[in-house]
């Protein structure tokens, strides 16, 4: 992943939370305001209904005492107050007067407890109602909540109870009002919001008794649990039910215990919000986040890409330069400028480049000079071997014709006969240094490195065990299947013959030689080791010099010669060792070469005369 | 002295001369016409078809008796017969019929001219008519009875006639059950529906004939046994309901029915109340109904024979005639059979109870099984 890219996604990243915690802020602040006014609203509500209650209650404890204050109930009173008072001529009287003071509970109940006349259950006249003579100060208690038996079965009643008494006989008057849908059509409440009454009159749930203003709730089942709660703890509460899977279906109550004289709870007053509204509302809210968050990012994914690339670019521009520096182009220069830190980096690597190609055109300049001088130094020690046995000859036959005519044949076929076998040896010389400077364009074509490898180790089979030598073992572990590459044979097998010679040099008591193929990823891995006295850090350094050796009689050019060839096929050389272990060589090689221009086969120093003889610089090793 | 004398002796002259004038005018009056509301609606006088419902049917016998017309297939007037009280002058469907006094009657001429009969005026409505000297005759309500009477309206009453009992149908399962059947008869406080739903007028039945008629009536309890009722419903397999239906244009019978429910209830009985708005529907949608009879006769084998006839096809009761000659014993172990069964549970005795105007003179109420005497009654003259 590119700088620009994690700058990017690190941009983006830190984009998406913040929007996205701003829009769940705002959304969540919103949810909270709209729950807060819903709470505030729906505790108006039932403020209002507490109120809306009490002033009915007010209004059936006037109209229950306007009853008991009437002429007729005081007539009543007084006849019922007389010996052997005959009550069935009054037996009637609650429905006409309850009519017209509108109660829809209204009982004459004599002093023993005895129904005189009731209009919620007619029949029921002469049968005990003994709560009612139960002592109280009816004047005080006001209005009350009561479960009313009625001819249609039980109900909720609103109820209040007025006394007359005349002598020491007291008449009852207990009304009240239905507490049901009439009730509910009653009040007046704000569009979107309901109330609900649960009459709790069965010791089961049952979803009949749960009404609103038209009648049985639909689905009334589905607060039965809410409707448990509150039986086990009568108290405000509020909850929320969905009645559908979509969320504008969500509707919020608040439950108001209703409670009798003694406590007992009678019903529960729901007050309901459909939160349809605010569903929509917090949808629209949200939508609007989304769509904030859509463009904050959209523009903001822009911004990154604008500004990443911005910032990127002058690191881009260092990388390609730094690329270029370790390509080789040592003269990259970066065009970044400011004052900024980047544009301060780029200056510095301008001015390192800068001083990197000073330096590396002196340090070319100077290993030039030095390997003239390694060339030459060289040169003269080769040539001077050859050339002092020509030098004496050439006296001696100077000295012979001056001094023996008689055997100046004698010594003028023996002097050339060594004049010319040092010249050969010249020439020999000469040769290895033509050589390596006439390394060949690699011819390529499908190699099997195995069968390279097998053949070096079949050519040199003879002298692993020559007689009067310790012998050398050859561990081949070459990898089937390996791949074909494109290569040419010859010169990796020169190569390869060349670091066998190495090993075979590195082990004059003998050890172990191994072989080893592998490929990967395409690639095709050489390793040849061997178990000699191995190589110090410094040699290995300086092992792939040209006319670098570490032996007596060696050029210095066939590692050089292994590392060219291997350069040339695009693969890469290494080594690895250990004084007194060993030395490993490491080879890979890829499928097919890179396409690059001719490699320049020789060496900054200018290379020697061509030889006459074409053999590789075997032997000629580290 | 003697002028005192003759001063009392004419202030006695002129009392007696008032007192005279006053004996004149309760002579019976020739002329007038009596105006008489019915709640009932007849739509056919035809002689040959009689109403289902029965007060249609009670109204119809009413206007029936004081006829001695010919009529057309469809009920209407078709001429004089020559010998009736009365013949039909107008007929209004539904609405009213007008009667014209039979000048020609062997026994002498009534003494109204006409009689209008109103048909279809309910009972608070004919009460009102009757307060505001809108109509003559009317018939009450017995629960109705003491308050007209206390508003001022005279009021006739007759025996107690009109049975009303809860009667169990046949064929049902609890019904037939004679631990439920006696459970919810022993139940019923029949003087409470006395005392406050008839306002006294009326007694406790316990048999099928009235006291009046044979004597027998106090041999037939009419108090109330909740806990026994409760104990005889306690062996009753299952929670079991009686549905008790009364006639949905009955209020009497309603209120009779809600009151029995309440001691129904208080016994322990599961029962229920439903009005019956078409009886004839199958199946039945009750086990028992509150039923009114009227006796048919104050002979009490003819008025037990009567009540036979209706409840036996109804309770499944034994069907078979009393002899002709049947002596007071046979009648009364016919009507305990009946009563014992309790497949026929009497509740109260009904009066019939008439509301008359201020200027109707000689009514008597009549006996069972007789019509409206509207022959013998006159009208008095209203003061100018």
């Amino acid at each position: 992943m590119t700088f620009r890219s994690k700058l990017f996604w690190i941009f983006t990243i830190a984009l998406l939370v913040s929007v996205g915690v701003i829009a769940a802020g705002v959304t969540v602040v919103a949810r909270r305001a709209f729950d807060e006014l819903n709470r505030q609203h729906s505790e108006a509500l039932v403020s209002q209904f507490e109120g809306e209650f009490q002033r009915r209650g007010q209004d059936v404890v006037h109209r229950v005492q306007g009853i008991a204050d009437a002429e007729g109930t005081v007539r009543m009173a007084i006849e019922l107050s007389r010996p052997k008072a005959d009550v069935s001529v009054y037996v009637n009287d609650a429905r006409g007067v309850s009519q017209s003071h509108q109660l829809d509970f209204l009982d004459f109940v004599a002093t023993d407890g005895a129904i005189i006349s009731s209009n919620e259950w007619p029949a029921r006249f002469g049968y005990k109602m003994d709560w009612l003579t139960q002592p109280q100060d009816w004047s005080s208690l006001g209005s009350f909540l009561m479960k009313v038996d009625t001819q249609d079965g039980p109900a909720l009643g609103l109820m209040a109870v007025s006394t007359v008494r005349v002598g020491d006989r007291d008449l009852f008057i207990a009304g009240g009002e239905r507490l049901g849908k009439e009730f509910l059509n009653s009040l007046v409440l704000p569009d979107g919001m309901r109330a609900l009454l649960y009459l709790d009159l069965d010791p089961d749930f049952q979803p009949t008794n749960l009404v609103d203003a038209s009648g049985p709730v639909v689905d009334g089942e589905r607060l039965a649990s809410f409707i448990a709660r509150e039986r086990q703890d009568p108290r405000k509460q509020a909850f929320e039910i969905s009645w559908t899977p979509n969320p504008l279906s969500t509707e919020a109550f608040h439950a108001l215990p209703l409670q009798g004289r003694q406590k007992e709870l009678l019903g529960v007053l729901l007050i309901g919000s459909s939160q349809q509204e605010v569903v929509k509302l917090e949808s629209r809210i949200r939508d609007l986040a989304l769509a904030v968050v859509a463009m904050g990012l959209f523009f903001g994914l822009l911004l990154s890409w604008w500004g990443t690339a911005r910032v990127t670019r002058p690191v881009r521009k260092l990388a390609e330069g730094a690329r270029a520096v370790s390509e080789g182009n040592w003269g990259a220069r970066v065009d970044v400028h400011g004052r900024h830190e980047i544009g301060q980096l780029a200056t510095a690597f301008n001015r390192m480049t800068t001083q990197l190609t000073q330096q590396r055109e002196q340090l070319v300049q100077a290993e030039r000079v030095a390997a003239w001088r390694e060339l030459a130094r060289r040169l003269a020690h080769e040539l001077k071997n050859p050339l002092f046995p020509l030098q004496t000859t050439v006296e001696n036959l100077q000295r012979a014709r001056e001094q023996s005519p008689e055997q100046f044949d004698e010594v003028f076929r023996e002097s050339t006969g060594i004049l010319l076998s040092e010249i050969e040896n010249l020439k020999k010389i000469v040769g290895r240094f033509s050589d390596f400077a006439k390394m060949p364009q690699p011819e390529l074509g499908p190699v099997n490195v195995n069968n390279v490898v097998r053949g070096v180790v079949k050519l040199f089979e003879a002298q692993f065990g020559a007689v009067g030598r310790p012998p050398i073992t050859p561990e081949l572990h070459l990898e089937d299947g390996l791949p074909t590459i494109q290569a040419d044979a010859t010169l990796l097998h020169r190569a390869i013959e060349n670091l066998v010679l190495n090993a075979m040099d590195a082990m004059p008591a003998g050890g172990v030689l191994m072989l080893r193929t592998a490929h990967q990823n395409g690639d095709v891995e050489l390793e040849i080791s061997d178990t000699g006295s191995g190589l110090t850090p410094e040699e290995c350094e300086r092992l792939f010099t040209p006319y670098y050796t570490t032996k007596q009689h060696g050029t210095g050019l066939g590692l050089a010669i292994v590392q060219s060839v291997v350069s040339d096929h695009g693969g890469r050389i290494s080594v690895e060792s250990e004084t007194g272990v060993g030395t490993s060589f490491h080879i890979r090689l890829p499928s097919r070469p890179p396409l690059r221009p001719a490699p320049s086969h020789s060496p900054d120093p200018p290379a020697p005369a061509p030889s006459e003889n074409p053999e590789p610089a075997a032997g000629e090793g580290a | 002295m003697k002028l005192r004398l003759c001063l009392f002796l004419a202030v006695i002259s002129i009392a007696l001369l008032h007192a005279g004038r006053g004996e004149t005018s309760r002579r019976p009056r020739y002329g007038g016409t009596l105006r008489v509301e019915i709640g009932a609606v007849l739509h056919s006088l035809d002689p040959a078809g009689a109403p289902a419902d029965p007060d249609e049917a009670a109204a119809k016998n009413e206007i029936d008796a004081l006829l001695y017309d010919q009529r057309n297939p469809d009920g209407t007037f078709a001429g004089v017969a020559g010998s009736g009280a009365f013949h039909i002058s107008e007929w209004e469907s539904g609405k009213h019929v007008m009667l014209a006094a039979n000048e020609n009657i062997r026994g002498g001429r009534a003494f109204v001219d006409s009689i209008d009969i109103q048909m279809g005026r309910p009972a608070k409505d004919r009460l009102l008519d009757l307060e505001g000297g809108k109509s003559d005759f009317a018939e009450v309500p017995p629960e109705e009875a003491r308050r007209a009477a206390d508003r001022g309206v005279r009021v006739s009453t007759s025996q107690p006639e009109d049975l009303v009992a809860i009667v169990f149908v046949g064929g049902r399962a609890i019904a037939d059950d004679a631990h439920a059947r006696e459970a919810l008869a022993r139940s019923i406080d029949r003087a409470a529906i006395v005392d406050f739903i008839l306002q006294k007028e009326g007694e406790p039945a316990g048999g099928l004939l009235p006291q009046w008629s044979n004597g027998t009536a106090f041999l037939f309890s009419t108090a109330a046994d909740a806990p026994a009722a409760k104990d005889l419903w306690s062996q009753i397999r299952g929670s079991p309901k009686i549905v008790l239906g009364y006639d949905s244009g009955d209020l009497l019978g309603q209120e009779i029915a809600e009151r029995t429910a309440v001691n129904a209830r208080d016994a322990g009985i599961g029962l229920d109340v439903a009005a019956i708005s078409n009886p004839s529907t199958s199946p039945l949608g009750y086990d028992a109904r509150v039923t009114r009879l009227r006796m048919a006769s104050s002979h009490p084998r003819e008025a037990l024979a009567g009540f036979q006839a209706v409840l036996a096809p109804m309770a499944g009761l034994d069907p078979s005639p009393l002899p002709a000659a049947a002596a007071a014993e046979q009648i009364y172990e016919r009507e305990r059979a009946i009563v014992s069964s309790y497949r026929v549970v009497p509740l109260v005795w009904l009066p019939r109870v008439y509301g008359l105007g201020p200027r109707v003179r000689d009514w008597k109420a009549p006996a069972a099984g007789e019509g409206w005497p509207f022959a013998d009654v006159w009208l008095e003259q209203e003061s100018q």
